[in-house]
């Protein structure tokens, strides 16, 4: 993110303002769901509210001292720190946050349908494949050796409870 | 001390010394994986001790918190990637180490660092603790909210150079830890007729959210094209005389700054770090090659950092106060098991905090051992292709936190935090305020009503209490001084 130009510069300012909104607009529905909390006559001094209430009250006095702050002050460079396998120079790639995004999903509507290693084989292969790799046997291999191998460590090794979903059934098929 | 022989007895046993051993292999096999700090590795490997006995989870949880900052200082050496910021001056001059072909020397010490450190800070721990928790038995309503208070304003202050964000990220991470049943009077807060928040949105799920999730999208979205360079180290690591005789006195040095900065309930390991890095640099001999790769600035930090890392276990234990968010998560990890770290667990379960000290004794040696002969292996770890390491974080994100409640809800909280933790990164937002503010937020919350039901609602109870209003002083001046310091430069420079 080049800060050099002014058109930029403008722009990432909007952006700092719209998360300054962002923790005042959040203030705000904290002050306006605690009103919603029913307390009893017992506990109206020092009831569920009280703090609810000074939380969302300092939401929006930080939101808008963030505000003011950006106004005034010179815009921080966000992305923080460059490491050798980040270019915080290069402008956001959304189409890869595209791709993960639609595996995530993928991986929500697919884990107690399918179970646990169909769901993770393909948060992994679409993740991987949205992150740039092109080798595509070899990360479909990947993620079908990660997810069985992960899913029978965990619930044949330490007996955490996954959804197993329909691959005992493919295999009891293939079986027959 | 016959405590400590007795943990020992627990900590020893094979059984005990296998997950010791299995946490310590865990810890730093996660913990090298670039992007992935010592916060995020014991998050993430929660779920392998549910099935486990809380002795032995504990002492798997000692391998896997010493392991992982073992791990992170491996990664920080050789791909200059911090995985958190008290390694990033380790980045720095480690990095440059190892790209002058002096890899193997900044591996053995940081190793030898971390264990002369952290068996020295682990000592200090044992004398240090019970000290505390006889401090700590004495402290009452009011003293706990204003220790919770002075945690926040530590956390926030100490991180990054902008206050308000740090402050920002606090609230937020409060917020979220209101929602769910109200502890004291069973109200639903916040939870918009969700029948599963009612539970509230677990730590784990906002630490994984936010660092790992979060981290995923940023990274993948800036990746850098073309293969990544891993600095090679030729040879097992080790140290020559001459590096020994550089390295001793900052390890000490490192260690007499990072325990006590650490063990206060405002420490935290950055400012340690920190201050070893500007100390070595005064000190030595050789202060041209600081910034080229001294071998004074990986020593003194290293062993900061892990003596800090042992100091931050004083409040967790004697305290039940987390002060980084990998304390956080261990916090968490007890709360799972229904243990309430704090003045009263050394003596309801002194068999499980004195086995857990003891088997930090016995983490530190495991890693010496391990590390000097193994560090060649973990390396080929950092050749993981990105994609594949970034998909499988997602696939252990989203295991972890399925598995806490067996419910795809606690998913969409995971995304709907991984979004905000993209943000965050973006904004240059600290993530560890929010995860301190999740868990603290309701302890505070719970001591600041019992305080005021004690005191029949006056609120003068917290300025009239001596230690309570000391407390309260030392975190004005925390959250004021930074301020006040840097409006008199300027206005010095202005004048």
């Amino acid at each position: 993110m080049s800060t050099d130009d002014v058109p930029n510069r403008r722009r990432e300012r909007l952006y700092e303002l719209g998360v300054a909104a962002f923790v005042v607009a959040l203030g705000i529905v904290v002050v306006w769901q605690t009103r919603d909390i029913r307390v009893s006559p017992m506990n109206a001094k020092i009831g569920p509210r009280i703090i609810p209430y000074i939380v969302g009250s300092g939401l929006v006095v930080v939101g808008v001292w963030y505000a003011v702050d950006v106004w005034r002050g010179t815009p921080t460079v966000g992305g923080g720190e460059d490491a050798e396998d980040v270019d915080a120079d290069a402008s956001t790639d959304w189409w890869t946050i595209v791709w993960i995004a639609a595996s995530l999903l993928a991986y929500l509507a697919l884990l107690e349908r399918t179970g646990f290693i169909v769901a993770s084989s393909v948060l992994f292969f679409v993740a991987a494949v949205g992150m740039g790799s092109r080798r595509f046997a070899r990360d479909a291999g990947v993620a079908v050796v990660l997810s069985t191998a992960v899913y029978l460590l965990f619930t044949r090794g330490l007996s955490l409870r996954l959804p197993e979903g329909i691959v005992p059934l493919i295999v009891s098929m293939a079986g027959a | 001390m016959g405590n400590l022989v007795d943990g020992f007895g627990v900590a020893l046993t094979p059984e005990n010394l296998l997950w010791a051993l299995v946490g310590v292999l865990l810890g730093t096999f996660v913990g090298v994986l670039p992007g992935i700090g010592p916060a995020l590795t014991v998050a993430l490997l929660l779920p392998v001790t549910y099935d486990l006995e809380p002795i032995s989870a504990f002492i798997m949880f000692a391998g896997i918190y010493y392991g992982a900052m073992y791990g992170g200082s491996t990664t920080s050496i050789l791909l200059n990637t911090p995985g958190e910021s008290a390694s990033i001056v380790t980045a720095i001059e480690g990095n440059m180490m190892a790209k002058r072909g002096r890899g193997a020397a900044a591996l053995a010490t940081a190793a030898i660092g971390s264990f002369v450190a952290g068996t020295l800070a682990t000592v200090a721990l044992t004398f240090v603790a019970p000290v505390m928790v006889r401090v700590a038995l004495r402290f009452g309503e009011a003293e706990y909210v204003a220790l919770i208070v002075l945690a926040f304003v530590a956390i926030t202050s100490m991180l990054g150079d902008s206050l308000v964000r740090g402050l920002a990220s606090l609230f937020v991470g409060i917020a979220i830890g209101l929602v769910g049943i109200d502890s004291m009077t069973g109200q639903s807060r916040f939870t918009f007729g969700v029948p599963q928040l009612l539970n509230g949105i677990d730590v784990v799920t906002v630490a994984v959210g936010l660092f790992a999730v979060g981290e995923t999208l940023w990274v993948a979205s800036h990746l850098r094209k073309g293969p990544t360079e891993v600095t090679k180290i030729d040879g097992a690591a080790w140290l020559t005389r001459e590096d020994l005789s550089r390295s001793w006195k900052p390890w000490l040095r490192g260690t007499a700054l990072g325990f006590p900065i650490g063990a206060l309930p405002a420490g935290g390991a950055e400012i340690p770090t920190f201050l070893s890095y500007s100390l070595e640099k005064r000190l030595s001999k050789h202060p041209e090659e600081f910034g080229k790769g001294a071998i004074e600035g990986v020593a003194g930090p290293e062993a900061a950092n892990n003596a800090s890392a042992a100091g931050v276990l004083v409040p967790l234990l004697t305290l039940g106060l987390p002060t980084s968010a990998t304390a956080a998560i261990l916090l968490v990890a007890f709360q799972r098991y229904g243990l309430n770290p704090g003045p009263l667990l050394f003596d309801e379960d002194p068999e499980l905090v004195w086995g857990l000290i003891a088997s930090l004794y016995v983490g530190n040696v495991m890693l010496l051992i391990l590390n000097l002969p193994l560090a060649r292996v973990w390396v080929k770890l950092l050749s993981i292709p990105r994609p594949l390491l970034y998909a499988g974080i997602l696939v252990f994100a989203g295991l972890g936190t399925y598995s806490l409640n067996n419910s795809t809800v606690d998913l969409v909280v995971l995304y709907v935090l991984g979004a905000v933790g993209f943000a965050m990164r973006r904004f240059a937002i600290p993530v560890a305020p929010a995860v301190v503010g999740v868990i603290l937020g309701p302890e505070m919350e719970t001591h600041f009503r019992r305080a005021l039901q004690i005191s029949q609602g006056d609120y003068s109870t917290f300025v009239t209490r001596p230690i309570a209003v000391s407390i309260f002083a030392v975190a004005l001046l925390m959250l004021v001084g930074p301020l006040v310091v840097r409006r008199m430069m300027e206005s010095r420079s202005a004048g």
